[in-house]
């Protein structure tokens, strides 16, 4: 099964991503994997903004990262567990400007972890931050970067079973599992 | 009336495109003038989108924000009326932009003022209304 949360900046969609996860790994038994797609370096904001994830999630995860490649993340993964993946905003990044991959690839790519995630019985709980609805960019750059994330988010609410909008910490359903706890 | 509104990539135009069978697109990323719709004639559906366009292009002939804002409001209540003549529908499609930081700009902080309240008045005079968000369809209750 696969999840998609996505919402604003500081909405509470870790949050509520990690409880879901959490509750899949209690239901399913299986290891509860957390798959950063931020590097732990970085200066001393970066690492706060770390460390206060970290402190939040609590205990029980096991940390994997990796920016860009997510098959091989996944394939670290033993099948029946449950996969928290936060969040494809840099994964995206990361993959347009700091990797060789063209955004064809990385659609593939993403497809790839889908099908596999199941074909593996990984549950996959899908983090990611909306950024679509302030001004269009004037940057054709940044167009380029939003269009692509856009693509990215279109694909995997398509996919996912369960699909959460998250505004100040609350829920908004956009699908829902069968036999989900509303 | 119907109207769509969604960010930017959001996939609106394939939510209407499933929605509706051939439709006539009236489309500002095409080139049309807003007010060119006018000439249509008989339509069963009519789509206009890049209305965030057609704004921009009218905010350095209109510098009074409410007498553009009724100017879009007088198009929208002849889109009424011809629906009504025609017995065709309208579809709108809305690009949501208020949800950034407020604009350095005084053309774009007018831009997305004008744009939050065409949304608005839009939303008053549509039967249905939904929301396009990384290409699924929620339709808004009142």
């Amino acid at each position: 099964m696969i999840a998609f949360i996505s919402g604003g900046a500081r909405s509470g969609k870790s949050t509520h991503a990690e409880a879901l996860a959490r509750r899949w790994q209690a239901e399913r038994g299986g290891a509860r994997y957390y798959l950063a797609t931020a590097r732990s370096g970085g200066d001393g904001e970066w690492q706060a903004r770390i460390g206060r994830h970290r402190q939040a999630r609590g205990e029980g995860w096991i940390t994997l990262e990796e920016p860009v490649g997510l098959i091989a993340a996944l394939e670290r993964v033993e099948p029946g567990s449950t996969l928290l993946l936060d969040c494809l905003t840099l994964w995206a990044s990361q993959l347009l400007y700091s990797s060789e991959l063209a955004e064809a690839q990385g659609i593939a790519m993403l497809e790839r972890l889908l099908s596999e995630a199941r074909r593996r019985d990984v549950a996959l709980v899908i983090v990611s931050n909306d950024v679509n609805e302030g001004m269009p960019p004037e940057d054709a750059e940044v167009w380029r970067y939003l269009a692509f994330l856009q693509r990215v988010h279109c694909l995997v609410a398509q996919e996912a079973d369960e699909v959460i909008q998250v505004m100040a910490g609350l829920p908004l359903v956009w699908k829902r599992r069968d036999g989900e706890p509303s | 009336m119907q109207l769509f509104i969604g960010g930017t990539c959001a996939g609106k135009r394939d939510a209407v495109t499933q929605r509706f069978d051939a439709p006539h697109w009236h489309s500002a990323h095409a080139g049309c003038r807003l007010e060119a719709w006018r000439s249509r004639g008989a339509a069963r559906c009519l789509v206009l989108e890049g209305w965030e366009c057609w704004i921009a292009e009218q905010l350095a002939d209109e510098p009074n924000d409410d007498r553009l804002r009724r100017a879009m409001m007088r198009e929208l209540d002849a889109l009424h009326a011809w629906e009504a003549e025609w017995g065709g529908e309208a579809v709108l499609i809305l690009l949501e932009m208020g949800r950034g930081i407020v604009p350095i700009g005084r053309e774009n902080r007018r831009l997305r003022d004008l744009n939050g309240w065409l949304a608005q008045d839009a939303a008053a005079r549509c039967e249905r209304v939904w929301y396009v968000w990384n290409g699924l369809v929620k339709e808004l209750s009142r």
